[in-house]
């Protein structure tokens, strides 16, 4: 409902914008009436509520399409490079953070907060072109973006993946470091860890049952939300690189003022959103019995 | 013995002091009891104790009393703590801060939690030898755990080799998904801009769909390359009656589709009777039509209400006035699916590209190539990189600012055309002091076009006061405005304006360029006692407002005029359609319906001319400059022709 309202609040009207700079009020009319824009909002509010419960999120304005069909195609698109980036992201995360925090205020630590704050501040379009350039332009090792499916070709799948999913993943991997680091401090300094040490584990046990367990639970929630943000598209990587997500399509429907599109958008986040809300809930009964009960 | 209820022992309830972990129930011994369980340990407890070996037992209580009890009871009987000697050694009491394996935690009574510590027990605060009471509490300890890096350093391998996988791949250059040549011609792969929105050629009003569409559809005539003027398409020839409101075109004859049906003059009347009837988006160009008729299979008669002299462009300027197969709309899915009489056939569309295959039975001859891939690549370094490291072999988006150095670069073909597009700015006649024209020639004065023009496109403009550009047929070579601040500056002083007079000046980032000279405009009218306030907003909105009326003076362009009507008509004509700006001129009015109806082109261009000249002295638009047509491609490409209009036709191309 507040998606609804909001989504149609915006300045902008998706008829003069389909129309162009070129304004015919006939024409204009004939396509309002046409879209189901002249009918009261709340109205429109409950046939569009009542067919998304069937699964009919309604016709695009800009493409004629189903809003379904647009999001399935794009789909497959942003979960590859959501799932890529997140495990760039850890491989990068896990060993950076946990050195760092093993060896707090050593070269190690130093080095990696210094990488993971240049990893958030520096601007992913300037990373991606810069990326672009060498990779694609210079080297000419990988193509410059775009996207096949992996059952069509997955070498071609692969080698387009890599530079989005490493901008992505840096810049997710720079906040996870950070998380990593002071978790694993957290956990290192810990009682039960004292008791552990104390009641005769080797380090690796201790480390790998007592510290990074713990150390874990932060990790799931930063991590599930990092997938979360991957999911509901990265737009500005998915343009720089053509990767035809839904970040893309969010953004080509709100310059549009494609409310079906859009609200099916959005409605998709949030539901992404819940649903990897309460995967990390279940992980966390998982990892730690605490929470079981 | 006993063991405190946060170590754990199989089988008994632990609690650790808190309640969120009531009733959890161990299903592993903490290592320290099963130490003391193993049974070595208990009988040197036994012999340690003087008791029979094998009496020991294992209790199960964990208050405090109990605790304490025991470690009294210890020291009752043994009159101190044990030192076990023999044979524990440090392979049995192994960790970092066991330190003596002999001062190992071999106790009565093991604290586990320092937190609660002995807060709870303050009998033994204080006490100072707490081994005496036969409780090891933990060493203060720093937090560190000393694993080995080199324990680390097989994941950080892993993940070198990892990446180093995704990198090597093998071979140098991608030609995966259609690029390059090779097979039947070879396909053409074509980077642009933007996805097509959908592919009905009488619905859509985006440019991305008509790059495609002008390879699929054809329309009656076209415009020609060289100098726009309209020549035979499906339309061999036409004649135009004596009073001049009625048209008859003569069809193509072996005309097919690519669904191999025939075309013919009903074809014409449904695709056109359909944009009329169904009051799709190019209708407003059949405004002058009273009827579109078949006269037998080959013939097409367009009876006008009044005399249309640019009727050809009305009908031909671009493919939205595209001749579909009788019935298309009930036959097909017309936004996803296209049968047309192109060279091309649209073969399929996704979110990364769209796929066209040469359509053999053309009726100007196949073309050349097998098929052209159009690929979206949004970020212009993007797609120049992809042209130049041959992944595409064509493209329009180029970054301006790269266009001077590209020209002498090897790698790429750069070709530029002054376009049809003009951009200009307008200010509100309904809001003071904007309605003065004397404000309006003041402002129009103190701009520097060439530096606007500089400023938007790097070059790659010709700065303009009137609307049409130098190459056209209508060009008009009319220049009064000479950037001179004083005379700006005196003007304004004549119309009594109070300086700093604050201007909104509405921009839209769905064209960035516009942002950028923006600034130069602003900084242009600072001089002068203006203060420009640029408002940057997205494309709805601006349109929104400009509808509303709620602006001081907007910057946009007009793209793709072939005609001086389309030129200047409905945007300055009193009460035209896009007359946004509310400018009312009678003369004007006059002359420009003058000039629609003339047929005679010398005659309607001195009409047209004689209207721009007054639209350019009352500053209805500040005309600023035509940009170029700039396009890009792989070097021994041929057979392509840019286009001052942006059609995009790869009928003829031939790859390297």
């Amino acid at each position: 409902m507040i998606v609804f309202a909001l989504v149609q609040l915006v300045p902008g009207d998706p008829i003069r914008l389909a129309l162009g700079t070129r304004f015919d009020q006939e024409t204009y009319d004939a396509l309002l009436a046409r879209s189901g824009l002249d009918q009261p909002l709340v109205q429109q509010y409950f046939s569009w509520a009542g067919r998304a419960l069937t699964g009919d999120l309604g016709v695009s304005f800009r493409s004629g399409e189903t809003v379904t069909s647009q999001i399935a195609e794009r789909l497959p698109a942003t979960l590859t490079l959501a799932v890529a980036s997140i495990l760039v992201a850890l491989v990068i995360a896990i060993p950076l953070g946990t050195l760092s925090a093993l060896r707090p205020r050593s070269v190690v630590d130093r080095v990696a907060t210094v990488l993971s704050q240049i990893g958030i501040s520096v601007p992913e379009f300037w990373m991606a072109i810069v990326l672009i350039l060498v990779f694609a332009g210079t080297l000419g090792w990988l193509p410059s973006g775009g996207y096949v499916p992996l059952t069509d070709d997955p070498v071609g799948w692969l080698r387009r993946l890599v530079m989005p999913a490493v901008v992505t993943g840096v810049v997710s991997g720079s906040v996870i470091t950070r998380f990593v680091r002071s978790s694993v401090l957290e956990a290192l300094g810990a009682d039960h860890v004292r008791t552990a040490q104390a009641k005769g584990l080797t380090s690796r046990q201790v480390f790998t049952w007592h510290v990074l367990r713990n150390a874990l639970l932060p990790l799931v929630t930063i991590t599930g939300v990092q997938l979360a943000y991957l999911l509901s598209g990265v737009v500005v990587v998915e343009i720089v690189f053509s990767w035809p997500g839904l970040g893309q399509l969010a953004l080509q429907a709100v310059q549009a003022r494609d409310y079906p599109v859009l609200q099916g958008a959005i409605l998709l986040f949030a539901v992404v959103f819940l649903v990897i809300n309460l995967v990390v809930d279940l992980l966390y009964t998982a990892i730690d019995p605490r929470i079981r009960r | 013995m006993a063991v405190k209820d946060d170590v754990a022992v199989v089988g008994v309830p632990m609690m650790n002091g808190s309640a969120t972990v009531e009733g959890f129930v161990p299903a592993r011994d903490a290592t320290v009891v099963t130490r003391l369980l193993a049974p070595e340990v208990r009988r040197q407890y036994d012999a340690a104790l003087g008791l029979p070996v094998g009496t020991m037992l294992v209790g199960r209580r964990s208050e405090d009393t109990t605790c304490l009890r025991v470690a009294h009871a210890f020291e009752e009987l043994s009159g101190g703590f044990p030192r076990p000697a023999g044979p524990l050694t440090s392979r049995h009491v192994r960790g970092p801060h066991g330190g003596d394996p002999r001062t190992c935690p071999v106790a009565g009574c093991v604290t586990g939690r320092s937190r609660s510590g002995n807060d709870h027990r303050p009998d033994l605060r204080g006490t100072g030898d707490r081994a005496r009471v036969g409780c090891r509490t933990q060493q203060p300890s720093p937090p560190e755990v000393p694993v080995r890096r080199t324990r680390l350093l097989p994941l950080a391998a892993a993940a070198a080799l990892l990446l180093t996988a995704c990198g090597g791949g093998g071979e140098s250059v991608d030609t995966g998904g259609g690029g390059g040549g090779g097979g039947e011609g070879g396909t053409l792969v074509a980077a642009v801009a933007a996805q097509p929105d959908q592919f009905d050629p009488h619905v859509t009003t985006a440019y991305p769909s008509f790059q495609v569409l002008e390879n699929v559809y054809d329309t009656l005539v076209v415009p020609s390359a060289e100098d726009l003027t309209f020549e035979p398409s499906l339309a061999t020839e036409w004649e135009t009656s004596e009073d001049a409101l009625t048209w008859t075109f003569t069809l193509r004859e072996d005309v097919t589709f690519h669904d191999g049906s025939e075309f013919d003059s009903a074809d014409v009347v449904y695709s056109y009777n359909r944009i009329i009837d169904e009051e799709l988006s190019n209708s407003f160009r059949f405004a002058n039509v009273e009827s579109v008729a078949a006269d037998g299979p080959q013939t097409v008669v367009i009876t006008l209400s009044q005399p249309t002299p640019n009727l050809l462009e009305r009908i031909g300027s671009f493919k939205g006035m595209a001749i579909l197969p009788e019935n298309a709309a009930e036959d097909i899915d017309l936004t996803t699916e296209a049968n047309g009489t192109g060279p091309f056939q649209l073969e399929s569309s996704d979110s990364s590209s769209t796929v066209l295959t040469a359509f053999e039975d053309y009726w100007g001859g196949a073309p050349s190539v097998g098929g052209v891939e159009f690929r979206y690549i949004t970020e212009p370094a993007a797609a120049l990189t992809a042209l130049q490291n041959g992944e595409v072999q064509w493209t329009d988006n180029v970054p301006p600012q790269q266009i001077e150095s590209l020209e002498g670069d090897d790698s790429v073909e750069l070709q530029t055309t002054p376009s049809v597009d003009y951009w200009y700015m307008s200010m509100n006649y309904a809001r003071a002091p904007f309605d003065n024209r004397d404000v309006r020639r003041a402002i129009s004065f103190a701009i520097d076009r060439e530096a606007v023009a500089e400023a938007a496109w790097f070059g790659a403009a010709q700065a303009n006061q009137t609307a049409i550009p130098e190459d056209s047929f209508f060009y008009h070579d009319y220049a009064p405005f000479q950037p001179d601040p004083d005379q700006a500056r005196q003007l304004l002083q004549q119309a009594g304006v109070q300086t700093p007079l604050t201007m909104g000046l509405m921009v839209t980032d769905e064209f960035p360029e516009t942002v950028t000279a923006a600034q130069v405009i602003a900084s242009q009218l600072e001089p002068i006692g203006i203060d420009v306030e640029i408002e940057t907003l997205d494309f709805a909105t601006w349109l929104d407002r400009q509808g509303q009326g709620d602006y001081d003076a907007f910057y946009l362009g007009w793209l793709g005029n072939l005609d001086p009507a389309a030129y200047y008509q409905e945007q300055h004509q009193t009460g035209g359609p896009n007359n946004y700006q509310g400018y009312s001129n009678p003369q004007v009015d006059q002359l420009l319906q003058q000039g629609a109806t003339e047929t005679d082109d010398a005659a309607r261009k001195a009409a047209y001319d004689q209207a721009a000249e007054i639209i350019v002295d009352d500053v209805s638009y500040l005309y600023l400059y035509n940009p170029d047509v700039v396009q890009a491609w792989a070097p021994g490409l041929s057979g392509y022709q840019i286009r001052a209009d942006k059609a995009i036709n790869f009928e003829s191309v031939e790859l390297p």
